[in-house]
C-alpha cells in the first residue's frame, strides 16, 4: 500500500530537481486501519461485560424468639402470583376461603399480560404504599420465570415484595387448574 | 496522530480481557436491568439446564490455594503441591470433593474433554458448592458472588441455592442476565 513517489524528471527544458528528496510513504492506510482496531477494541471491551441485576435475600431469623411476629397483609394491598409450569403465570387477591379454579386467573408473562395486572391491583389497593407483591413459584417454575418476575417488580417500581413458597391450598387449586384444562392457552413465550 | 492511534490501540489491546467461554453453555434470561457486572473479585456459581453446578473460584493463585487448602480440611483431602498448582489453573469446579484430586491429575487436554455428570453437589445433605463460596469467603471476605443460571434451571435447584446462601448469611449477589431486546 504504501507509495513510493519518485518524481518523474523527464522534462525536457524543465528544472531538474534535487533527485536526493527523501521518499514519501502515504500512512493513511496504515492510520485507518489502526482507528479500525482502536474501535473494534473499545467496543469489545464494554460489551463483554454480561448485565447484572441485584439480588438481596432476607436474613434467616437466628432463632426462634428473634423471628417477627406473622404481619398479616391486607388481602386487597396485595396481590399472590403463582408462577407455573410451561411459563404460566396465575395471580389471585383471595384468601383459602375465596379461591377456587375460577377465582385463580391466569395472565401471561408479556407488557400487556402480567405489568397491567399489577399495575391494576396497585391502583385499587386501599394503601399504595404498602402494596405487597407475594411471588409463589411453584416447583415447576424454571429460572427465567423467577427473573422475569424480579424484572416486572423493576418495571413497575414495586419495591415491596416477597418470594415465598406455595401454600399446600394454592398448590391444590393450582394443580387443579393446570390439569384440568385443556393446554388452549399456550405458553407466552417459549423462546 | 499515528504516534497517538497507535499508543491507543496498544492500551486497548492490552486492557481487553476476553471472555473464556463457560464450561457448559448457558442462556441467561433477561431483563431490564443495565446495571453491568462490577469489576470485584468475583466467583461464579454456574447453573446449567439439567440443574448442575459449576464453582468459578476467584482467579487469584494464592488466594485460591488457600481456598483448595480450607476445603480440603474440612473434607479431609489432602493435595499436593503439584495438585495446588493445577488448581490455580482450573476454570472451575465442577465434580464433587472426593473426585476433585482425580480431576487436577489430568492431563490438559483430558480436563478440557471432561464432562461432569454431577457437577457440585448441593442437597439438603451435602452442600459443597456453599462450603465453596462460604470457605472463599474465609480467605477473603470482600468477594462477591455473581450467579449465572440457565433460562431452563428449575425453580428448586435455584430455591436450593438462595436457601444455601441465607444459611451461611450471604444476602447480597448478583444475577447475571442479558439485555432485553426491544420487543
Amino acid at each position: 500500500m504504501a507509495e513510493v513517489q519518485v518524481k518523474d524528471s523527464s522534462g525536457k527544458g524543465g528544472k531538474v530537481r534535487s533527485q536526493k528528496q527523501p521518499p514519501h510513504v502515504d500512512l493513511t492506510p496504515m492510520v485507518d486501519l489502526a482507528f479500525l482496531l482502536i474501535t473494534f477494541f473499545m467496543l469489545v471491551t464494554t460489551f463483554n461485560k454480561p448485565n447484572v441485576m441485584d439480588l438481596g435475600l432476607p436474613a434467616k431469623p437466628k432463632d426462634k424468639t428473634q423471628t417477627p411476629p406473622p404481619t398479616e397483609i391486607d388481602l386487597s394491598n396485595s396481590i399472590s402470583l403463582i408462577i407455573g409450569k410451561d411459563n404460566r403465570i396465575f395471580y389471585h387477591q383471595l384468601d383459602q376461603a375465596g379461591l377456587n379454579e375460577q377465582t385463580l386467573q391466569e395472565t401471561s408473562f408479556d407488557r400487556e399480560g402480567i405489568t397491567k395486572v399489577i399495575e391494576q391491583a396497585k391502583a385499587r389497593a386501599k394503601d399504595q404504599t404498602k402494596f405487597t407483591v407475594i411471588i409463589k413459584p411453584t416447583d415447576d417454575a424454571v429460572y427465567k420465570n423467577f427473573v422475569d418476575i424480579l424484572d416486572e417488580m423493576a418495571i413497575t417500581k414495586n419495591e415491596i415484595y416477597g418470594i415465598t413458597d406455595i401454600k399446600s391450598w394454592e398448590q391444590a387449586i393450582y394443580d387443579k387448574k393446570v390439569g384440568g384444562s385443556a393446554p388452549a392457552a399456550p405458553a407466552a413465550d417459549t423462546n | 496522530m499515528t504516534d497517538v492511534s497507535f499508543l491507543l490501540l496498544t492500551f486497548f489491546i492490552l486492557t481487553a480481557q476476553f471472555n473464556v467461554p463457560d464450561v457448559e453453555t448457558v442462556t441467561t434470561p433477561s431483563s431490564i436491568s443495565e446495571k453491568l457486572l462490577p469489576d470485584a473479585s468475583l466467583m461464579t456459581v454456574l447453573s446449567t439446564t439439567d440443574g448442575k453446578f459449576y464453582f468459578t473460584p476467584v482467579d487469584n493463585g494464592t488466594e485460591r490455594m488457600q481456598l483448595l487448602d480450607k476445603m480440603g480440611e474440612k473434607y479431609g483431602v489432602k493435595f499436593t503441591d503439584k495438585e495446588k498448582v493445577e488448581f490455580t489453573k482450573v476454570q472451575s469446579v465442577g465434580v464433587p470433593m472426593n473426585q476433585l484430586k482425580g480431576y487436577l491429575n489430568l492431563s490438559e487436554d483430558d480436563k478440557k474433554a471432561f464432562k461432569s455428570q454431577t457437577g457440585v453437589p448441593l442437597d439438603s445433605t451435602n452442600k459443597q458448592l456453599i462450603d465453596w463460596v462460604q470457605k472463599s469467603l474465609e480467605v477473603n471476605p470482600d468477594y462477591k458472588l455473581a450467579v449465572k443460571g440457565d433460562v431452563e434451571t428449575k425453580y428448586p435447584k435455584v430455591k436450593a441455592l438462595f436457601e444455601g446462601l441465607r444459611d451461611i448469611d450471604f444476602l447480597k449477589f448478583w444475577l447475571i442476565t442479558s439485555q432485553e431486546v426491544a420487543q
